[in-house]
């Protein structure tokens, strides 16, 4: 087949289609059809009754700045209530008595048990001989207090007469 | 301030608007009563180019015109109500189409041979032409669907380009750009079918 034969093929297989389509698309209607639809229409619901008692209709209703406002405070008073509801619903939580836990000294909890630290103690000089201590002659001149007059001086502290008023 | 609104039945404060609103209804029947005189053979049309069986093509075209009833209002502020309710319906078949997937539309021939024009013919011809159009319809299903669905448009002589991008939702020149590849692609495919024979 050539170029030409196959391109004239195509446009008759194309209108070939088209031609269908058209046949389709020139179809006479069935005679009852507009019959048919008007009756549907009759028998279809009309607009509701709320809507036709309403004064302004269902078109118009928004045109009122009563009833916007009215819708306005509707809606003000939803969202109110609901937050209303919410904080009842939601109430914060009572506070309760907390257990304290007991408390931990400053050595995290450990004891010591009784342990007392005791320092090293350092090794001195050992004696390997008695050291007689030098008696030096200023001591020896020296006046010392004899036992009996020092137990005289003790009673005489604590032998105080009763009837004596303390002096002020 | 404006004055107080009093949210009483229409009937005992102002009669007047209640009559008002029932002339308007009455008004928007009619309107609606001659769009569906005017354009229900041509969603009906459109409706079986895509779904290709009558009673659901019926049904689509209802289904149209009772979700104009919901916006009956609003039919004052369309300025093109032929390409308004093609696109309704545009959007209802292929919805259609889409949860009906595992019905073969193309093979029922029999369908097809009912409703085609049959004016001079014999019924083998009939037969035989039916079945042409049947295997030309399963070739059109194999296109990918943006190609498919600008030929299926164009079909309709009553759709230009301008108004087929605006049933698509898409440009003039994607539209002219989809129709040559869906073109070329439905020869590529008889070329295949004739090589196979």
């Amino acid at each position: 087949m050539t170029l030409f034969e196959q391109d004239r093929f195509r446009g008759d297989a194309v209108s070939q289609a088209e031609e269908t389509l058209r046949v389709i698309a020139r179809l006479p209607a069935p005679e009852r059809l507009v019959d048919r639809v008007q009756a549907g229409l009759q028998a279809a619901p009309r607009r509701r009754l709320w809507f036709r008692l309403s004064p302004l209709g269902f078109e118009g209703w928004m045109q009122s700045g009563a009833m916007r406002g009215l819708a306005a405070a509707c809606i003000v008073v939803l969202v109110v209530g609901g937050g209303w509801q919410m904080y009842v619903r939601v109430q914060p939580p009572t506070p309760m008595a907390v257990t304290v836990p007991a408390r931990i000294g400053n050595q995290g909890g450990f004891s010591s048990a009784g342990a007392m630290r005791r320092p090293d103690t350092v090794n001195g000089p050992v004696l390997t001989h008695q050291v007689r201590k030098p008696v030096s002659p200023a001591n020896t001149n020296a006046p010392t207090a004899s036992p009996k007059k020092a137990q005289q001086s003790v009673k005489k502290k604590h032998d105080v007469p009763a009837a004596v008023p303390a002096t002020r | 301030m404006s004055a107080g609104i009093t949210f009483a039945p229409t009937w005992t404060e102002t009669p007047f608007t209640a009559v008002h609103d029932d002339a308007r209804q009455h008004a928007a029947d009619e309107a609606l009563a001659a769009l569906v005189e005017q354009y229900a053979t041509t969603l009906y049309r459109v409706a079986f180019s895509v779904l290709r069986n009558a009673h659901d093509a019926e049904d689509a075209v209802q289904e149209t015109f009772l979700r104009v009833l919901r916006h009956r209002d609003e039919l004052g502020e369309v300025r093109d109500h032929r390409m308004w309710l093609i696109r309704i319906v545009w959007n209802i078949v292929l919805d259609r189409k889409r949860r009906a997937k595992t019905r073969p539309e193309t093979d029922d021939i029999g369908e097809l041979a009912r409703v085609l024009p049959s004016s001079g013919l014999s019924a083998e011809e009939r037969a035989a032409a039916a079945q042409h159009h049947a295997q030309m319809l399963g070739l059109v299903d194999k296109l990918p669907t943006k190609e498919r669905e600008v030929l299926v448009l164009s079909a309709f002589e009553e759709l230009n380009s301008v108004e087929i991008a605006g049933v698509l939702g898409i440009t003039e020149s994607s539209v002219r750009s989809r129709l040559f590849r869906a073109r070329n692609l439905m020869a590529d495919l008889l070329q295949r079918r004739r090589s196979t024979r």
